[in-house]
């Protein structure tokens, strides 16, 4: 994928998961709708591609007048995200050179490294996730789970310490899925099945369309980095 | 403007460490006091707020993909939960009441009855070798039901 291509093809993705988280505050509290209307307006125009580099300009300000108005991230690390991607959109805009909007980006490829891989690193340095206890407590006790069925799972230990280290020697080993252009579209592809699985058991849709977001990335950075020659 | 820094530090320069560890859970539960009763502190029972449905099929799943405002607020007031117990601020407590008060005027109208006002408590739920232990880790002010929401 080329770095026009990448480029346009995040605005468009990120367009649409804020176009999405938008439209569910409209029946919210007339002071959120005040920062999400306009968000969602802008979210759009991101999406066709109309002044692209205002337009990301004003929706990093709006993400910032949200952190302002809920004193921190509305969803942890989904907001986190949104901020990097759009951080990273705007020094891609403004940088002076080609060599610098190429380091922008970059940065944005190895951030979403990081997030897979230092999220395996922090379970496995852990007894309690090496063991599978501490996947049996997320749907045993902790807030996450949609439904009180779901609660049942805890009970299926052997089950969870599979998934508990599936997950884990997964993020453990995606910078090393980058070395082949195939191994890369099926870890994309495991990653995004992962984050719609949390969506669905967890409730978390937001992290699945922001994480696909920065997808682009990724497929760019290895083509022009790791794939060269 | 600093404060607007540290809070964006964390999006620019992330730590990407999800679910580490299991913490204990907060849960959110609140009750309705009538006017009578607010000095003397009596209260009706202590209700889950927005209790989790028993069961949802994966077509409901599938449709929180795209239309999922009532667990993302809720999640939000997890975040303000959490706030509260780590370091308690008005603006965390202000807007767990504020949601309250706006899900039973919308939803649960029947519920309120004569209840003139409204105070929500916060328990954490942990666990101690293979049970569950509840604690009571914070009760928030009183609120009046008919506060307006700030615009």
């Amino acid at each position: 994928m080329n770095f026009d291509d990448a480029v346009r093809l995040t605005e468009i993705l990120l367009g649409f998961a804020f176009a999405q988280q938008s439209i569910e505050h409209f029946t919210r509290f007339a002071n959120e709708r005040h920062l999400f209307i306009p968000r969602f307006v802008l979210a759009i125009l991101l999406m066709i591609g109309f002044q692209t580099t205002w337009v990301a300009i004003l929706l990093f300000l709006l993400g910032l007048a949200m952190l302002h108005r809920f004193q921190g991230p509305y969803n942890g690390g989904s907001d986190r995200m949104s901020l990097l991607i759009l951080f990273c959109l705007c020094l891609v805009y403004i940088a002076p050179t080609q060599r610098w909007q190429e380091m922008a980006f970059g940065y944005l490829a190895l951030q979403l490294v990081f997030s897979y891989f230092f999220s395996g690193w922090v379970k496995i340095i852990n007894p309690e996730w090496r063991s599978g206890r501490a996947l049996c407590d997320v749907f045993q006790f902790s807030t996450y789970p949609v439904s009180e069925s779901l609660r049942q799972w805890s009970k299926s230990s052997r089950i969870l310490f599979v998934m508990a280290w599936g997950v884990m020697i997964f993020e453990l080993i995606f910078p090393l899925l980058l070395l082949s252009r195939i191994s890369l579209i099926i870890a994309l592809i495991i990653a995004a099945s992962f984050h719609f699985a949390n969506a669905c058991l967890f409730g978390l849709n937001r992290f699945f369309w922001i994480w696909i977001a920065a997808y682009p990335s990724i497929l760019w950075f290895q083509s022009r980095f790791i794939m060269v020659g | 403007m600093r404060h607007i820094l540290k809070l964006l530090l964390p999006a620019v320069i992330p730590s990407w460490r999800f679910f580490d560890v299991i913490a204990p859970s907060p849960r959110l539960q609140f009750a309705l006091l009538h006017s009578a009763t607010v000095s003397s502190g009596e209260k009706s029972e202590w209700r889950e707020f927005r209790p989790r449905p028993a069961h949802l099929s994966f077509l409901q799943m599938l449709g929180r993909m795209f239309w999922n405002p009532e667990r993302n607020e809720s999640l939000f007031l997890i975040s303000c939960a959490e706030r509260i117990l780590q370091q308690p601020t008005q603006h965390s407590e202000d807007e767990i009441l504020k949601r309250i008060i706006a899900e039973l005027k919308a939803n649960h109208a029947g519920l309120t009855g004569n209840a003139t006002h409204l105070q929500f408590r916060l328990l954490l739920v942990q666990r101690q070798d293979s049970r569950l232990q509840q604690q009571i880790v914070f009760h928030s002010r009183i609120q009046p039901l008919s506060a307006q929401e700030k615009t």
